[in-house]
């Protein structure tokens, strides 16, 4: 099945917001003229009008290496170039030549992929960032890319995953994840691994994990965003993002972005009942009326990330030309 | 010039100085060998009491013994039931380097130099206490606050054990520790849990696979044995023993040597190994050799000179040679052992190991050669690989009286060896020939897909597709 287009997946796009609002609190930490944007911006280059548009002080690089995405970047620029700059290369040669001097950077490692090799680039990169940097690494995640009929076959995958990643597992793995959940869960294992070894306790620097979430528009995916800061500010950023809704400092298993299939007018209907602590899920059943899904329950666990991520949610709207 | 009686400079003080040991000695070792050198002791402790005829025997001689490691950033711990240090031994187990008066070890052990625990415990902390119960004598052993400063004091207080072990067993608990070891436990707790899971799976391998159980912070360690591809007799059929491994044996000063060198799994294809190489990958860990010595590893799958790559006619290591490994173990008396003091290294000048790694190397090259030979058809060698059974040391060993060895001649000490016959591919027929060419990824996967409707083809398979379309369209 094609994927949806990468700017039209609402997950994703709840995703990306939440880097939003991740950058906000930075903000409250540091001035964020002094940070740069580094991220792979895919053809329509979405995080980069983003984050533009609410944040023009921040400077903006993307990497590239396709010619023609390169391309249709330079044609879906949301702004002059002297504020986005677009490098047309591989990203291991970008990290190879990057030198992070004085400056902060928010780095948005987005793969579609899961490979060794990336996960080598966010070690490496994790290795050079200057203090406070905020870094974002998002990884396929998908269980079904593991699973064969055939037992000879499944084993065959499983030493194959076992021996591709087997300096970033806690211990080798007896079987693969089936569940999406317990495949986040496994790759969350690996980054934290992964970040020890980059910055290992002798360095001063250390990363503090701030959110990490998986989502399937279509394919699983698992994304973790976290602070490289110096150990004596470690205790400052917790506080920054303790009361965050999001907040995951201690790496706890991930949070599933799953949003319902709801229309506009059922969105604004239930959107007057927001926020709310508890139950939230129960009340926007009730004021509804009916069911979304099958049960009771599984229609309240959908109205429950409808009420999580509301305020993050996309509206994609229908436009006759 | 002085006259005799009127000597000033009768003696020179050479006392050790404590800091030799505590600051100089754990220098030389990394934390994770140092912590194996506790397991070490804890293995040399079942070998122990068992008498000098009573080397553990059977499949699993192990079973029923265990060692639990637990670690956070306050403290460290290794706990087994593993027979205690009887009281007569303490004369010799605390101090610092083997006394030439103690009895000598049981076979199967490994300790020799007499600074394995304590060289562990200064490289963890200032502060430890060690409990130990062996029959009748249940005592425990204080490493106190400030003894490490004292330059005159050289003996540990002992006395009746506060909270005696249900079991005969040591516990040794080291506190005070290092700054930079606690924030290693505490900032890199999943890290090196990891890593000494690792160590332990591997360099223990062949103990956990005999009953031994280790845990590390209460998850249960899983042996990872090497295992070399094993294929039944293919000799009644063809003029080849399938695949099957290079072994060598012998015995020499009371130290039995085996040795074994084969594939662990299909040799990888040329696409393959550049994958590999731009990938980054690490899988090429299991490639290359071990060297066990009393069934602890001492060197894991190396690559180097050391053991015998890129030495005499063996070519120098190389992602190609991905899918070889080999496993030399020699057991005997350990002071006779070719190892270090570290026990986690082989004594590279060693008679003994020098002799055993010419064999090494004559093994190396039969499987160098094979995959050279077969690099451009790793499919068709492939089938021959599949045809395989993984087999662990111990059960490459249980193979090996099957099979016809015969006297290596050219061995010193001489021992028996078994040589595999490999399979040799057919010569290229005069009328075929090879296609090779470099494409960019890109333009194999846009022919891929036009051709095959599959981006992510195989580039061979693109590239013979192409050929079989335009060799149609010509005829």
């Amino acid at each position: 099945m094609k994927a949806p287009p990468y700017h039209l997946r609402p997950n994703k796009a709840v995703d990306r917001l939440t880097l939003i609002d991740a950058i906000r609190r930075v903000a409250r930490a540091d001035e964020l003229r002094r940070y740069t944007y580094y991220g792979m911006g895919g053809p329509y280059l979405e995080d980069f009008r983003l984050i533009y548009e609410l944040f023009p002080e921040i400077k903006l690089v993307c990497i590239e290496k396709d010619p023609d995405v390169f391309k249709r970047q330079r044609f879906h620029l949301p702004c002059r170039t002297h504020r986005l700059r677009l490098e047309k290369t591989q990203l291991s040669s970008f990290l190879a030549n990057y030198e992070a001097r004085n400056e902060k950077g928010i780095f948005w490692l987005d793969y579609t992929k899961l490979t060794f090799a990336q996960i080598a680039e966010y070690m490496e990169l994790l290795g050079k960032v200057g203090a406070n940097s905020l870094i974002k690494i998002t990884l396929r995640c998908n269980p079904p890319d593991y699973q064969e009929k055939e037992p000879s076959q499944q084993q065959t995958k499983l030493d194959a995953f076992n021996r591709k990643f087997e300096a970033l597992l806690p211990s080798p793995l007896s079987a693969l994840p089936i569940q999406l959940k317990n495949f986040a869960n496994l790759i969350q294992d690996m980054l934290r691994i992964s970040a020890q070894k980059a910055l290992p306790s002798v360095a001063p620097l250390t990363f503090l994990p701030i959110s990490s979430f998986f989502y399937a528009d279509t394919t699983g995916m698992f994304t973790l965003t976290g602070i490289v800061c110096r150990k004596e500010d470690l205790a400052k950023f917790r506080r920054l993002f303790r009361t965050w809704q999001f907040a995951n400092l201690d790496w706890k298993p991930p949070a599933e972005i799953n949003l319902p299939n709801l229309s506009t007018k059922e969105r604004l209907h239930l959107q007057r009942h927001l926020p709310r602590r508890k139950s939230a899920g129960k009340i926007l059943r009730r004021s509804l009326g009916y069911l979304i899904d099958k049960t009771e329950s599984e229609t309240e666990l959908q109205l429950q990330q409808y009420a999580d991520f509301h305020r993050y949610f996309p509206y994609f709207i229908k436009a006759v030309p | 010039m002085a006259s005799e009686n009127a000597n000033p400079y009768k003696t020179v003080d050479a006392t050790p100085v404590k800091s030799f040991f505590v600051h100089m000695l754990t220098r030389d070792i990394r934390l994770e060998d140092a912590i194996l050198d506790l397991l070490d002791n804890c293995v040399d402790g079942i070998l122990r009491p068992k008498g000098a005829v009573q080397r553990p025997r059977g499949l699993h001689p192990y079973n029923g013994f265990w060692a639990e490691i637990k670690f956070d950033g306050t403290s460290f711990s290794i706990a087994d039931n593993c027979g205690g240090i009887p009281w007569d031994l303490h004369k010799y187990a605390f101090r610092m380097g083997r006394d030439p008066s103690r009895p000598p070890d049981e076979p199967g052990t490994v300790g020799v130099y007499g600074i394995g625990m304590k060289r562990a415990i200064f490289k963890l902390g200032t502060e430890c206490l060690i409990t130990t119960k062996n029959g009748d004598d249940a005592y425990e052993v204080d490493v106190p606050a400030g003894w490490m400063q004292n330059e005159t004091d050289w003996s540990f207080p002992a006395m009746p054990a506060k909270r005696p072990m249900k079991h005969d067993g040591t516990t040794i608990v080291v506190g005070a520790l290092h700054p930079w070891i606690s924030e290693r436990f505490h900032e890199e707790t999943e890290e090196f849990g990891a890593r000494l899971e690792r160590m332990i799976a591997t360099h223990y391998a062949a103990i956990i696979n005999k009953g031994f159980e280790v845990s590390v912070n209460k998850v249960s360690v899983k042996p990872r044995p090497i295992k070399l591809l094993f294929t039944e007799n293919a000799r009644k059929k063809k003029q080849t023993d399938g695949i099957k491994p290079f072994m060598f044996r012998t015995k020499t000063d009371g130290v039995e040597v085996f040795l074994a060198v084969g594939f662990t799994r299909p040799i990888p294809s040329l696409d393959e190994v550049e994958n590999e190489q731009s990938e980054k990958r690490y899988s090429s860990e299991d490639a290359g050799w071990t060297i066990v010595c009393n069934d602890r590893v001492v060197v894991y799958c190396d690559r180097t000179e050391l053991t015998g790559w890129g030495e005499a006619n063996v070519p120098r290591y190389h992602t190609q040679f991905i899918a070889i490994s080999g496993i030399v173990e020699f057991s005997g008396e350990a002071s006779k052992l070719p190892t270090t003091t570290t026990k986690r290294d082989v004594d590279a000048s060693s008679a003994l190991y020098l002799q055993v790694k010419n064999k090494m190397r004559e093994g190396m090259r039969i499987f160098t050669d094979y995959t050279n030979k077969w690099k451009t058809r790793a499919d068709e060698s492939k089938k021959q690989m599949v045809a395989g059974t993984p087999l662990s040391f111990e059960e490459i060993k249980v193979q090996a009286t099957k099979l016809d060895f015969t006297a290596s001649k050219t061995s010193v000490p001489p021992g028996g060896q078994y040589k595999p016959v490999l399979p040799v591919p057919k010569k290229l027929e005069s009328h075929n020939r090879r296609i090779s060419f470099v494409k960019t990824k890109e333009e194999v996967q846009t022919v891929g897909e036009h051709l095959l409707g599959e981006a992510d083809a195989d580039p061979s398979t693109v590239g013979e597709a192409c050929f079989d379309a335009f060799l149609k369209e010509a005829r």
